[in-house]
């Protein structure tokens, strides 16, 4: 039997908002006059009560420790300056990627996730994340004609 | 199986890698035409956004045209793009048609087609109802008094809830005193699911663009009850709903519009465009091939049609509880 | 007319250099885009469709027909070594050929899944040459409520995938479904989870989300373990090719994979999915070592893309003979028939024999075309994960946003790709199978809208669900599948 994990409780008690707010959304679903003998909230409802009830009994099984995790070990410490910089990776590539286009966008985002799993070259990262995207948009762009959108780079091939 | 998440937001570029090569290099009037399809590959729009592309190309009106897909709701999604980012692109030009001023109505869209430029109404398309091959009813009338008689009992296979074709049963019931509401109207994604539940005796009767039965009425498989037009259309041997005691009639309109904010010299250069296009054997052809029928209108008749269809339209859908 | 006289005469038509090019090039193209999550073999055709102003019919069709074909193969190739499915149908593949690539089995996992894909399709095609008119009525005998019945059947397979903990496992299956509910209700036309969004109006494409749990996740789980040395992936080991053992696991799945898809395919609300589900359940039931699903078992492999590829040819069955398109895919091919001036519908095998009988042709040389294309390039493929982690995830995560970013340019798929990694990184952590969320998203829509369209055509009447012979089949079937290896159990436990 394991200990209490504070962790798991977190996530209970997330599911169980997630169940809540399904719960609120399916009341605010406009209900038409329309002949239709199951309305467009009876399912809803019932995911909406399913996901309540999954996401108490999650809590119950996190509270009394029984949540058995064989895989994901709770002891197991995160890396957290890894996950920063994935994460810096993806906010960039979402925010910028309209901006600077595709093939930039992606460049970062390769090196970040390189730098995450412990590259220390960032030169060569960075590199081989251009020409990767590169190939990438030009094959897609170019050769089998889908509108990757424009930017920095995407202008002059 | 046809869902609509199957169809996902999808931008195409016209040219491809084969087709680069067949673009012809003379001298145009206008190069590169870009066209917007709010609607996934595959559907009505997009195969009128192709059809005009493919015309023009061959007609040597244009040298290349990209063609750009943003699907969803009825082209709720779509539309919002076009105005905002397209706003006074030249050479630009959006498919839509009489779906997208149902979708948006239900919707409740903060856009509308009254802030785009109404270039042209191109095409239309009749819509009949159809019963499978051994179904009782042989006519509209008898399927009428079972409707008034006890109107769950009727079901009607079509495609999505606010669409083309629950508009129509919707006229109909509204027609014949019978409260739209209390209409079992099956909503299908997509005309293969439907015309399968048709072919298998699963509704009493379905809805659908001509075109999408036709082949299927020829076979006999299907029998087709009544057209939703004004008056007999040529070669195609079915009674119209007004022969039959019920005052209704409907088609499915799709035209082009173009960005909001271009100048009047851009404008009129596109409704050259396609006015030449319209009168070209190519297109008369294309017309002939796909079933549809040409209802060229340009100008102001056409922005006012548009206005009339929105108020029209919207009277429906309200009838229907769906707006 | 006799079928085989036809058939050779479509072989006839299909084996010309021109045809065999059209079909080569298909298949190569539909490879290259099978690979890519998002990008399907309709966009695909979609895009080509301006060369049926340049081509004769037969040869656009032979091209069109290897894309397809071709899709469903290099789906599997990036499920099986990235962990990013490619297409929805090739989802299931990932749960246990990404498994057995990680613990250096990738080359029989490509191996089983290229040969069953090949097995299948021909299967496949053999039924679509012999037995499609009556394939073709017995589809057209599902209704509303024989397809919930169906997808309650196929609710059953999420048992297989549950997990450590079953609640954990349902958790996981509402919360699909959840997702799945999202956007336009088809029948009442009203917007529903959509929190204003325009763009979640028509849904959440399944494939961002299993890429976004599978793929960026499990990504995101790894970075902040890498640094303690977990979760290497193994190099390739031993041979490359299939062991005997490997063969005679994967000859039988291939078989019942087929079986499966192939009708279930030719229904016109069936999809390419349930029957890889149903695979997937069904060999781990029979499995001598069922101990190994979840750890790369091989039949988890065969079943499920075998039944994938056989049921693509099942859609062509009700498209051939009917005229009907009940696929993306399928709807598109016919819009390129009208290019033609050929309008498709039940006549279509009277009245264009040569051009149905052609493609018909085209599809077994096109499958075989696949088998010779994709088994030397095995060895190749399983050296992309001898990169580096840095650099291996990297490219992973650049592909993932190609995919959804690159055809869509709204970043609104992104953010959610994104946020879907993080919910998979949790799901991981705190040991919550990801497997149901996609079932849950997929069957979910699909039984809630074939229920009320039922009742709305029975007024109401639940017994249809019973008193319709083929509905209650399927039930009496999906409650066997539940309790029916607990009774064994208890009644072996008794003797």
């Amino acid at each position: 039997m394991q200990q209490r994990s504070s962790g798991a409780i977190a996530v209970a008690i997330g599911f169980v908002i997630v169940g809540l707010v399904v719960a609120y959304e399916t009341s605010q679903i406009a209900l038409t006059p329309l002949y239709a003998k199951v309305g467009p909230k009876v399912f809803p409802s019932l995911v909406a009560g399913g996901l309540i009830l999954l996401g108490l009994a999650l809590l119950w099984d996190a509270w009394s420790g029984r949540w058995k995790a064989e895989d994901a070990d709770e002891s197991a410490p995160i890396d957290w300056p890894a996950l920063g910089w994935l994460g810096f990776g993806l906010l960039f590539n979402v925010v910028l990627i309209g901006v600077v286009g595709f093939i930039l966008a992606s460049t970062v985002l390769f090196a970040a996730v390189a730098r995450a799993f412990g590259s220390v070259k960032p030169a060569r990262d960075l590199a081989i994340g251009f020409v990767f995207a590169a190939v990438a948009y030009i094959g897609f762009a170019k050769l089998l004609g889908i509108n990757m959108g424009t930017g920095l780079v995407e202008r002059f091939l | 199986m046809l869902t609509r998440r199957d169809m996902m937001l999808a931008t195409l570029a016209g040219s491809t890698a084969l087709a680069a090569g067949w673009s012809s290099a003379r001298a145009q009037a206008i190069d590169t035409l870009q066209i917007f399809v709010p609607a996934a590959p595959g559907g009505g729009w997009d195969q009128t956004g192709r059809t005009i592309e493919a015309v023009l190309k061959a007609n040597k009106q244009i040298n290349t045209a990209q063609v750009t897909n943003v699907p969803g709701a009825g082209g709720a999604v779509g539309l919002p793009q076009f105005v905002n980012q397209w706003k006074g692109r030249q050479n630009s030009l959006m498919v839509a048609g009489m779906v997208m001023v149902g979708a948006l109505i239900a919707n409740k869209s903060p856009v509308n087609l009254s802030q785009v430029t109404p270039i042209a109404r191109l095409t239309g398309e009749f819509e009949v109802i159809v019963v499978p091959g051994t179904s009782p009813h042989k006519d509209m009338k008898s399927l009428v008094e079972q409707l008034k008689k006890d109107p769950g009992s009727v079901s009607w296979a079509g495609g999505s809830a606010g669409g083309t074709d629950h508009i129509l049963v919707g006229m109909i019931a509204q027609s014949q005193g019978v409260d739209p509401k209390k209409v079992a109207y099956v909503a299908f994604a997509g005309g293969g699911p439907a015309q399968a539940a048709l072919l298998g005796n699963q509704v009493t009767c379905g809805v659908s663009g001509w075109g999408e039965f036709s082949e299927q009425v020829k076979a006999g498989k299907l029998k087709a009850l009544a057209i939703s037009a004004d008056k007999r259309v040529a070669g195609v041997d079915v009674p119209t709903l007004k022969e039959q005691g019920i005052d209704v009639e409907l088609f499915n309109w799709r035209g082009v519009f173009a960005p909001p904010g271009i100048a009047d010299t851009d404008r009129a250069k596109l409704t050259k465009l396609i006015e030449d296009m319209a009168a070209s054997k190519a297109w008369q052809d294309e017309l002939a091939k796909r079933d549809w029928m040409g209802i060229l209108q340009t100008g102001k008749a056409y922005e006012d049609y548009i206005k009339s269809e929105n108020i029209r339209i919207e009277a429906i859908l309200k009838g229907l509880g769906l707006a | 007319m006799d079928t085989l006289s036809q058939l050779a005469n479509g072989f006839a038509v299909a084996l010309t250099p021109m045809n065999l090019a059209f079909s080569f090039l298909g298949v190569l193209l539909g490879t290259a885009i099978g690979v890519l999550p998002g990008l399907g073999p309709a966009l695909t055709i979609a895009l080509l469709l301006p060369i049926t102003f340049k081509v004769d019919a037969t040869g656009a069709f032979i091209l069109f027909a290897g894309i397809y074909y071709g899709a469903m193969y290099g789906g599997s190739t990036t499920s099986i070594l990235l962990n990013t499915p490619g297409e929805s149908a090739t989802i299931v593949t990932a749960l246990e050929g990404n498994k057995m690539a990680r613990r250096g089995r990738g080359g029989a996992a490509l191996a089983t899944a290229a040969i069953g894909s090949f097995v299948a399709g021909t299967i496949g095609t053999l039924g679509l040459t012999f037995v499609a008119p009556i394939v073709v009525d017995f589809a057209l005998r599902f209704g509303p409520a024989e397809y919930f019945s169906l997808m309650i059947l196929a609710f059953v397979t999420v048992s297989a995938v549950l997990g450590n903990s079953a609640i954990r496992g349902l958790a996981a299956l509402f919360f699909g479904i959840w997702l799945g509910l999202i956007g336009v209700d088809l029948q009442t036309g009203q917007a529903r989870f959509t929190f204003g969004i325009l763009e979640l109006l028509d849904g959440i494409n399944v494939i961002v989300v299993a890429v976004g749990l599978f793929a960026v996740g499990e990504t995101l789980y790894l970075a902040a373990r890498h640094r303690y040395g977990k979760d290497e992936i193994l190099p390739v080991k031993d041979s490359l090719w299939m062991t005997r053992e490997d063969w005679g696991r994967s000859w039988k799945a291939w078989l019942r994979g087929s079986a499966m898809g192939f009708p279930i395919g030719a229904l016109p609300a069936g999809g390419a999915e349930v029957p890889t589900f149903l695979s997937y359940y069904l060999e781990k039931k029979l499995s001598k070592k069922p101990e190994e699903f979840g750890h790369g078992a091989i039949e988890g492999v065969a079943g499920p893309e075998a039944a994938n590829n056989a049921s693509a040819a099942g859609v062509l069955v009700p498209m051939l003979t009917l005229g009907l398109p009940t696929s993306a895919t399928a709807a598109i091919m016919l819009s390129a028939f009208q290019s033609y001036g050929i309008n498709p519908g039940p006549q279509l095998l009277m009245t264009q024999s040569n051009l149905v009988w052609g493609l018909i042709a085209s599809l077994y040389i096109g499958n075989v075309m696949l088998l010779v294309l994709n088994l030397p390039l095995v060895g190749l493929w399983v050296r992309i994960l001898a990169i580096p982690a840095p650099l291996l995830y990297g490219g992973i995560l650049v592909f993932a946003t190609i995919g959804t970013y690159g055809i869509s340019q709204s970043p609104i798929d992104l953010i959610l790709l994104y946020i879907l990694g993080g919910i998979g990184f949790l799901m991981r952590k705190y040991d919550f199978p990801t497997a149901p969320v996609i079932i849950g998203m997929i069957l979910g829509p699909l039984a809630e809208q074939e229920f009320r369209r039922a009742m709305t055509i029975s007024q109401g009447d639940v017994t249809v669900l019973v008193t319709r012979p083929l509905s209650l089949t399927l039930l009496v079937l999906a409650a066997i599948a539940l309790v029916g290896p607990y009774l064994y159990r208890r009644l072996n436990a008794r003797r």
